[in-house]
């Protein structure tokens, strides 16, 4: 039996309200699925997208959480590691035909080394603002690329036809017709459908959470090897680093190839499931929003980086639905509403703002709310919602420290497995 | 000659991008950050004009190099509105902020998705165009193979006009002067007496304003857009780096030479022709579709091999 009142007891505020917030989130997506208004298959639509932008803010993470730097060309990274996958394994692919998706995972891997190296060798010696607009421009540079080069990505048309991952391997490229269909009848009266679509999403979600499992694992270990220590050495003063004997510019390079591969294999997951690969892929928006979920997070915190990426796929899919929800209700009430002086004016002004939010752009929308979300986080909390704590030591370490202060140093007790 | 007619198209092009770098320079400098809400405040400033040229429509006047005397209007109404964004900006958001330089480049971008989320929501996301009638190139240059407009013409005579008046601010005027004591060090500026925090509100009023007078020209040259001026940001950029940030006579230059560059994109497959000494059939095949990325090349070069720039640090 898990001791609750102990494991909330040993929580920060801060954890606590994120654990009240992702329960609150939960009981609220769960509700929408039982009440018929959320599709299950898009449900898993959305947890795929959820872990899509949780790996990328791991890598990213692993660049600027830990190594501080500051890379503005995550769209670059995820674009091609989605066009990788996408070119081996894609039936209209201009230059090759139909591989098996583990080659395109190679191949997507094998791009991002390269282009890793493309924009990290010459730009990882620049001072920090520097960083960030040469490789904004060197992510520019390779979206007009990829938008020009018709004869090897299709230009603008994109890449038809890429498989799901799972098409040919020996069970489970069969397993979502192999399924049987279900009807369920949810407690609250709708009736949900779980099809072949359905269980073909449930592999998406499979792999992205494979992906983003071993991604964290892989990280979390890696960042308190003495590797890690180092990094975050340089993160905090690089001229120390330098003075202790450590090549700062080659573990800067390793920690930005390596979150780079973080971030392709992001846009390997998004092409297998959007089977589809446009430049739109390569929009610097990506970036900036990849940035927003690590500092939403805590910059050098792996599970602030996993809970903003979540946090993402609310901002960018929650406008949407605001919208249409709330013109619903304002027509309900305006429906309610008899048509007689007063009531007959304030039902006019409802049904004129349900218009005007309806026509209202949900992109736009969404971009003013990402806007106030940054200015709000750098103003109130710059460090993040869940900023490192206990991630960063060994727990051997904090067990055996001696039982100190009785007051105080809560973090110090904690059992640090997180 | 071919030549002749790109160089005047990147006189035409650089004037709109100086516009913008100086601004995005002068901020640099005194405010110590990249501010990435730059390339959005151009756009602020062309929409801001578009709204007024079109409730100026009913009036007449003389009109000059093709433009009407709204026209006119409108763009000193792009320089006010921009301007003020920007420094009510600066008091609402910058300001109270105590994060260094990278927390404010961050900021700047949410900044700047607020600019555009609210431009687009109320403008659409559609492209527009001011209602000024189109011209044909000046006769008497098309035989030099120049084919540019009374508008052009009229673009860059207000930029080399605005140029001058900033030039004559910073070195002949008391203002200007502490302006260029605060670039050059803003805790001597400020214990020898000049109130230091005005003199960030002024830079913030004349970045600002330039580059609402450089969007709205941007809009004229092109069209209006809610990204036009995201889509230019990194050109801008480009330029001040070129220059050297901070310095706003760099800026300048760089501004000139970026847009150039861009502009003279098709010189670049027949260059053995052009250049004595070399054979004739050199040429670096990239088509003009790669002329930002050209810009972009240059400025990471710039930034490996000259980091400070042509002009170097300081005003």
């Amino acid at each position: 039996m898990v001791d609750v009142a102990g494991v909330v007891d040993d929580m920060t505020t801060a954890e606590r309200g994120v654990t009240v917030v992702v329960v609150v989130a939960v009981v609220v997506l769960l509700l929408g699925l039982f009440s018929g208004r959320l599709a299950p298959t898009y449900f898993l639509f959305l947890v795929g997208l959820a872990g899509m932008y949780a790996l990328l803010s791991l890598g990213l993470n692993s660049q600027w959480g830990f190594g501080g730097l500051i890379n503005f060309s995550v769209a670059a990274f995820f674009g091609i590691g989605a066009y990788g996958a996408a070119l081996v394994t894609a039936s209209n692919s201009p230059v090759s035909d139909g591989f098996s998706p583990v080659y395109g995972l190679a191949v997507a891997l094998g791009l991002a080394t390269v282009l890793a190296l493309f924009i990290g060798l010459p730009t990882l010696r620049l001072r920090a603002d520097y960083l960030a607009i040469a490789s904004l421009g060197l992510a520019e540079v390779v979206r007009r690329i990829i938008l020009n080069e018709r004869h090897l990505t299709n230009g603008s048309l994109g890449v038809r036809g890429v498989p799901g991952f799972f098409d040919d391997w020996p069970v489970l490229s069969t397993f979502p017709e192999a399924m049987p269909g279900l009807r369920i009848d949810v407690p609250l009266g709708a009736t949900v459908e779980l099809g072949a679509p359905f269980y073909r999403m449930l592999l998406n979600v499979l792999l992205v959470a494979v992906f983003a499992a071993g991604s964290y694992l892989l990280l979390s270990r890696v960042h308190r090897s003495p590797w890690g220590r180092v990094l975050r050495t340089i993160r905090s003063d690089e001229d120390l680093a330098r003075a202790l004997g450590k090549n700062t510019f080659r573990f800067k390079l390793q920690a930005f190839v390596l979150g780079s591969l973080v971030m392709a294999l992001a846009g390997v997951f998004y092409a297998h499931l959007q089977q589809f690969v446009g430049p739109g892929t390569l929009d610097p928006l990506t970036t900036f929003y990849v940035w927003v979920a690590v500092i939403l997070g805590g910059s050098g915190s792996n599970r602030g980086a996993l809970f903003g990426g979540i946090v993402i796929v609310a901002v960018r899919e929650g406008p949407r639905f605001a919208l249409g929800w709330l013109v619903g209700i304002l027509e309900s009430v305006s429906g309610a509403l008899g048509s007689d002086g007063f009531v007959g004016r304030l039902q006019e002004f409802v049904v004129s703002l349900a218009r005007t939010l309806e026509a209202m752009d949900a992109a736009a929308v969404r971009l003013v709310l990402v806007g106030l979300l940054i200015v709000a986080l750098m103003r109130l909390r710059p460090e993040g919602i869940l900023p490192p704590q206990r991630e960063l030591i060994w727990s051997s370490a904090v067990d055996e420290a001696p039982e100190q202060p009785d007051t105080g140093v809560r973090e110090a007790r904690g059992d640090g497995d997180d | 000659m071919a030549v002749l007619g790109l160089l005047a198209d990147g006189l035409v092009f650089s004037s709109i991008i100086v516009l913008g770098s100086i601004g995005l320079s002068l901020v640099y400098g005194i405010a110590d950050f990249a501010n990435f809400a730059h390339g959005d405040t151009m756009t602020v400033g062309a929409y801001a004009a578009l709204v007024t040229f079109g409730g100026l429509s009913g009036v007449g006047g003389p009109s000059l190099l093709g433009l009407p005397a709204a026209f006119f209007l409108a763009l000193a109404a792009g320089f006010v509105v921009a301007a003020l964004v920007a420094v009510v900006t600066e008091k609402l958001v910058y300001e109270p902020l105590d994060i260094g330089a990278i927390g404010l480049l961050i900021t700047s971008i949410g900044v700047a998705f607020i600019y555009r989320g609210l431009v687009r929501i109320v403008f659409t996301a559609e492209s527009t165009r001011y209602d000024v009638q189109s011209i044909r190139p000046i006769e008497a240059l098309v035989p030099y193979g120049v084919r540019v407009t009374y508008h052009d013409v009229a673009i860059v005579i207000t930029s080399v006009v605005l140029v001058g008046s900033l030039h004559a601010l910073l070195q002949y005027t008391d203002l200007g002067r502490k302006m260029r004591a605060m670039a050059d060090n803003p805790e001597l500026a400020r214990i020898s007496g000049i109130r230091t925090d005005r003199i960030r509100l002024v830079t913030w009023t004349v970045g600002g304003g330039l580059a609402g007078v450089g969007g709205t020209f941007l809009g004229l040259f092109n069209r209006l857009s809610p990204r036009m001026g995201f889509n230019l940001l990194l050109l801008v950029f480009a330029a001040v780096i070129l220059g050297g940030i901070g310095s706003v006579y760099g800026a300048m230059l760089g501004g000139l030479l970026i847009g150039v560059v861009h502009e003279s994109m098709p010189l670049l497959s027949g260059l053995g022709g052009l250049l004595p000494l070399v054979p004739d059939t050199l040429g670096i095949p990239v088509g003009i579709e790669y002329a930002e990325a050209v810009a972009f090349v240059i400025m990471v070069a710039v930034l490996l091999v000259r980091p400070t720039g042509i002009a170097g640090e300081g005003t």
